[in-house]
């Protein structure tokens, strides 16, 4: 028996007997697990399984042929001695003492957790049966009894996994059931760590708030994919990326399916003849259900007549022209209230001079989501422009040279005053100043 | 003594006959060294303080995944745990804490013994005479404890 099989027999026996109490060792025993031992070694000597081709678990008779394959053994032989029993064993029964002593305790806690709900639910199911004019302060203080009722037993589910290891794992793979509410809140807690922030730092940065809405503070995450690439946040998106219409993820962290309505918004679409700039619709749909569960939201596969409104106008500038931002609003209808999408068309169809305060004041939309890029005028710009029949491409806007009011002011100083022929003797000194000569001469225009 | 080796070319039988010290006198020297630097009372503080303050910090765990689940299940258990010791410690405190004002409050209501006023007994237990030693006097005594300072700071023209 080779040494490390020595190092590893008590942990693999462990192992084997999990279940079965495991007796004092005795010498008959000890000799006859010895002698078995030898046997499965003897004969794993003879042909190797599949387990001692693989890097991770060969045996130490095997490491020869697989390093002349070119494998070189993963680990120290005992560790792989270890992977050949150990590897079919689950995670939570890993026989670790402080993690079992661990998994003990929020397990427990996890039941008080349960209990803690359960109680909740009843006082909910009672205070419900209750007539309102039995509860002290009334229907309104029994609304909001139940209301508070409610929301600790949402705190109290999530509070119930919160300790689970394989939550978390499952959660950090991306197999995270958005529906259940400890995934929403991993969720979240993530958006809001980074995400949120980014988001929240565009719309300051660009003025989002408070040039197209009053007020913005996103409750959803919004990404946003054009030809299957991410784009960040304020990004600029060259014309010819940007000519099909994106493709959303949108994740939202409350439970339910709600109805969402979807704008694009130019807000800096440049208007010469008022010396302003004004705002442009380039998207809208209404009606879309969205719910946690379903995030990808393909513009190009909103086209039902009850959803899209104002179909995808391509994002364009003008040569000369600042940057647009296309901001990508997400807003919230009221519950169980569709807009009409008919009256949306004919309101909209010139999309120029789209508010969208107006829009989310007249129909009572909530803003929850919200993400933006940008367009400049770029070498694609005017094909984009000619294939969809948008003016304007053989525009180019020049910045207005704008003249100080102050009056001209005579060079002043010490050299300045010595500049004339009197003082031919210190020219040589005279004849740097800043913003009128150098040393090679005169430098300013006159 | 032939020993003095550095000056080889010294004739004069002054300095050849000066004496080296002697190991003897040397031999004092750990004595010395043992009665020097008294210990201060911190000092184990101190050097505790000094190592730790000014040593880099120790490098972030690194583990793999499933031995960071295990980590951070073994993490979560231990801070869980203490957060109910703590409120079993809290709870506990404000137990015995609520049962002294109780046991306060019903002394202040009761008259007596004998011809004693209302709240006598309060004021008795109130004393902190003792509690800082066996004849102390708390320092609070030492003026009457009042909730603003007086109005007039110090009387300037008393006299004995």
């Amino acid at each position: 028996m080779s040494r490390c099989q020595a190092v590893a027999r008590p942990l693999a026996r462990q192992l084997r007997q999990q279940c079965s109490i495991r007796p004092f060792t005795s010498g008959a025993a000890r000799a006859a697990e010895v002698q078995q031992q030898q046997q499965t070694s003897s004969s794993s000597s003879q042909q190797p399984s599949p387990l001692d081709l693989d890097p991770n678990s060969v045996l130490p008779e095997f490491e020869a042929p697989l390093i002349k394959a070119g494998k070189m053994p993963v680990g120290s032989r005992r560790r792989r001695v270890a992977l050949r029993t150990t590897a079919s064993i689950p995670f939570e029964q890993l026989p670790y003492q402080a993690f079992q002593e661990a998994r003990a305790i929020l397990a427990a806690d996890r039941q008080e957790k349960v209990a803690k709900i359960r109680e909740q639910l009843d006082k909910i199911a009672a205070l419900e049966a209750k007539d309102a004019a039995q509860v002290k302060g009334g229907e309104k203080m029994k609304e909001t009894k139940l209301a508070s009722l409610r929301r600790s037993v949402e705190e109290l589910k999530i509070l119930a996994d919160i300790n689970d290891p394989l939550v978390k794992k499952r959660f950090e793979d991306g197999l995270g059931d958005m529906n259940k509410p400890i995934y929403r809140h991993y969720a979240e807690r993530k958006w809001r760590s980074y995400d949120y922030r980014l988001i929240a730092q565009r719309i300051k940065q660009f003025n989002i708030v408070p040039d197209v809405l009053p007020k913005l503070d996103p409750l959803a995450d919004v990404q946003l994919f054009f030809r299957q690439q991410k784009i960040a946040p304020g990004a600029v998106v060259n014309s010819l990326v940007s000519e099909n219409p994106p493709r959303l993820r949108v994740q939202v962290f409350d439970a339910g399916s709600r109805l969402v309505s979807l704008v694009v918004l130019d807000a800096d679409v440049p208007d010469a003849e008022n010396d302003a700039f004004s705002k442009r619709c380039h998207f809208l749909a209404a009606n879309i259900p969205l719910s946690p569960n379903d995030t990808s939201l393909p513009l190009s596969r909103i086209k039902a007549d009850d959803q899209l409104a104002v179909p995808w106008l391509p994002p364009t500038s003008q040569k000369g022209a600042p940057y647009h931002r296309l901001g990508i609003f997400l807003l919230q209808q009221k519950p169980g209230v569709e807009l009409d999408v008919a009256a949306l068309k004919q309101l909209y169809a010139a999309r120029d001079g789209f508010s969208l305060k107006s829009f989310r004041d007249k129909f009572q939309l909530t803003p929850v989501g919200f993400n933006m890029f940008r367009s400049v005028w770029d070498e694609n710009t005017a094909a984009v422009m000619a294939r969809h029949g948008i003016p304007g491409a053989d525009v180019e806007f020049r910045p207005a040279r704008v003249h100080s009011l102050k009056p001209p002011v005579k060079p002043k100083g010490w050299e300045a005053k010595r500049q004339g022929p009197a003082y031919r003797h210190l020219w040589k000194y005279t004849k740097r100043i800043k913003g009128l000569s150098n040393a090679r001469g005169w430098t300013k225009r006159r | 003594m032939s020993t003095s080796t550095s000056r080889p070319f010294s004739t004069t039988p002054s300095l050849l006959a000066r004496k080296l010290p002697t190991p003897s006198s040397s031999s004092a020297k750990p004595a010395r060294r043992n009665r020097a630097a008294p210990k201060s009372e911190n000092f184990n503080r101190i050097r505790t303080l000094r190592r730790n303050m000014f040593s880099p910090a120790p490098p972030p765990l690194r583990m793999a995944r499933q031995r960071y689940l295990r980590h951070w299940t073994i993490h979560r258990a231990w801070m869980l745990f203490r957060r109910k010791q703590h409120e079993a410690i809290e709870k506990e405190r404000s137990r015995m804490h609520a049962g002294m004002f109780n046991a306060c409050e019903e002394l202040r209501k009761t008259v007596g013994p004998g011809s004693r006023g209302e709240g006598y007994l309060y004021r008795v237990a109130m004393e902190k005479k003792g509690i800082y030693g066996l004849e102390g006097v708390p320092i609070e005594y030492a003026r009457f404890q009042t909730d603003t300072p007086a109005k007039e700071a110090w009387n300037h023209d008393w006299k004995r």
